[in-house]
């Protein structure tokens, strides 16, 4: 059961893949000749012919698409055609940054989100936490770059409390972490305190109030983790969204990670980089939701197989 | 006639039991207003500078919302961004929810290959960052209204196919179309006539968020340089500009931030408010 939900997604992996490889194939084919970008300026029929030579671009289309396809299968994508350099290694150096500030976002999104749900969910019917609630649904709806911007304006331009630029000393991290948690923590803030909720409702939790349960303990053993469940699936199904927050926070804070690698890329048309970019975030975000799918199995027994 | 009056009727009784839902329509009244007369209200033309007015701050006599570095005015800069972007987010949300809905029913409908070929390719695209393959597209077909609008149409699908095809599972189990099947009518007037009008709730709370959805999305790629062609001041292009200017001119930022965020705020109001109301009804 396992193994099988597993080679269901490793499939879906497959497809995937398969499927923005032949796009960037096909976008290749469009954007116009690679020799003559590669050759520079005024390059002679000879230098042309050899640079088609070298790269296998005089091969009829489906020829090239499968040697790429069987490169892309050893994990070969080639060098980038503006540095040289391989293209995968160029992403994984830029990898680390990007982890970085997706670990320090997260841990962020959940240090506050889940208080915040909980605080909102345990009564909802009290006016401050009406408020609270009103106030999330209406950060829900600010842009998280937008919020970005407004947040260097504050403490970067107005109060000069913080670096807006920079990697190397840790107070640069600041920004670009509570920026990016701002993609998740509102929709995170309202999943928590509708499960904290729903579960305070339930019957057996109001035995355990009529039998004296203080409220810290219905809250901590019973209501929070009922509210669990609904946090991880979130998690592991926005993750690819958290990357598209990813892009463009990299690119308001000139983070030095694949954000800012995969619009530079895309902008000067860098094949090569682009499709190995392309990988390792297909690849992150297939790990990412099948960690979130073993958990969630993990806490719900209802989703385990029957065992007999 | 009455059919007219009945409908009314029962917006009118649903708009007075729910307030969020009543702030909401309102508020898309609003900006339903401000879209239509956008041109009208224009006090300056939004391209045309005056220099001798550059960076006039919010509150000037003449430009009540401020001027940027050529001295452009800037509430009519909002004014005219506006039309280009909501169309984009039209386009975009028409296309998806053609998609979407055809092939979601067709999921429903249809077992064995045609539903596990459908719902793979939703879950794959679903799985990758919207915003990196929008970025991929626009990069090789570049700027402008449509090959966007396409853009993010084609890309954004799965959201209705999902929707849809969870809902038409539940209705086509439904006692009404079993006796449909029975009667021998055709599968596609099932769909049409029996399915679709069931729909239509789902789908009015799905659009509602999903037009809020391709107007961020619309925003970030013009913010990104990859979105309106230039010229075109949409809100994501402005704060694009207003980046060379955070110090000497905050307002040239605050005021599309604050046109964006009150925008998709309204619509989310509208989409909590019909979303209340279709939990309601079940």
């Amino acid at each position: 059961m396992m193994l099988a939900a597993l080679a269901q997604r490793a499939a879906r992996l497959l497809i995937l893949l398969l499927g923005v490889n032949a796009l960037l194939f096909v976008a290749l084919g469009l954007s116009g000749d690679p020799a003559l970008m590669l050759a520079g300026e005024d390059p002679t029929p000879e230098l042309l012919e050899s640079i088609r030579a070298e790269y296998g671009l005089d091969l009829p289309a489906w020829q090239r698409y499968l040697v790429q396809l069987g490169r892309m299968a050893q994990l070969d994508f080639g060098v980038s055609l503006y540095t040289g350099q391989p293209a995968l290694f160029m992403v994984l150096e830029q990898l680390p940054a990007t982890l970085l500030m997706a670990v320090l976002s997260m841990a962020l999104t959940l240090c506050t989100a889940v208080p915040a749900g909980a605080w909102i969910g345990l009564r909802p019917e009290s006016a401050a936490r009406r408020f609270g609630a009103a106030l999330t649904a209406v950060a829900q709806g600010i842009p998280g770059f937008v919020m970005a911007l407004v947040l260097i304006q504050i403490f970067v331009v107005r109060l000069g409390w913080l670096p807006s630029l920079g990697y190397a000393q840790p107070a640069a991290w600041i920004l670009p972490s509570i920026s990016l948690g701002f993609f998740l923590a509102p929709k995170l803030c309202r999943v928590v305190s509708a499960g904290v909720a729903e579960a305070m409702q339930q019957d057996y939790i109001r035995t355990a109030r009529a039998n004296g349960a203080s409220m810290r303990f219905i809250l901590w053993r019973e209501a929070l983790p009922a509210a669990l469940p609904a946090t991880v699936a979130l998690v592991g199904t926005q993750f690819a969204f958290l990357i598209s927050g990813v892009v463009l926070i990299e690119t308001l804070f000139l983070w030095p990670g694949i954000g800012l690698l995969l619009l530079h890329s895309a902008q000067s048309l860098d094949f090569p980089v682009l499709q190995a970019l392309c990988f390792v975030v297909a690849v992150l975000v297939f790990a990412v939701n099948g960690l979130a799918d073993a958990l969630l199995r993990l806490m719900d027994p209802r989703l385990r197989p029957a065992t007999q | 006639m009455t059919r007219a009056v009945t409908v009314a009727n029962r917006l009118l009784a649903a708009l007075k039991a729910s307030p969020q839902l009543a702030l909401g329509v309102a508020a898309l009244l609003g900006w339903l207003l401000l879209l239509a007369l956008s041109g009208l209200l224009q006090t300056h033309d939004p391209q045309l500078g005056d220099l001798t007015q550059r960076f006039a701050p919010t509150g000037t006599a003449d430009h009540w919302l401020g001027t940027d570095n050529l001295g452009r005015d800037l509430w009519s800069r909002v004014l005219s961004g506006l039309p280009w972007s909501v169309g984009v987010a039209s386009v975009s949300c028409i296309l998806a929810l053609l998609l979407g809905g055809i092939l979601g029913m067709c999921a429903a409908q249809y077992q064995g290959y045609p539903r596990a070929v459908i719902n793979q390719l939703v879950d794959a695209t679903l799985s990758f960052p919207g915003l990196v393959a929008a970025i991929l597209i626009v990069a090789v077909a570049g700027r402008g209204f449509w090959p966007l609008s396409i853009t993010l149409g084609l890309l954004s699908w799965p959201v209705f196919a999902r929707v849809v095809y969870a809902e038409s599972l539940r209705l086509l189990a439904q006692d009404y179309v079993t006796a449909a099947r029975v009667m021998a009518v055709s599968t596609p007037r099932i769909l049409l006539g029996h399915l679709l009008p069931g729909l239509r709730p789902v789908l009015a709370v799905v659009l509602t968020f999903h037009f809020a959805d391709m107007l961020v999305a619309e925003s970030a790629l013009s913010f990104l340089g990859l979105g309106a062609p230039l010229g075109v001041p949409t809100w994501g292009a402005l704060l694009q500009e207003s980046r060379d200017f955070i110090i000497v001119a905050p307002w040239l930022m605050v005021v599309p931030a604050t046109a964006i965020a009150l925008l998709v705020v309204s619509i989310h109001l509208l989409g909590d408010g019909l979303s209340a109301l279709d939990r309601a009804r079940r």
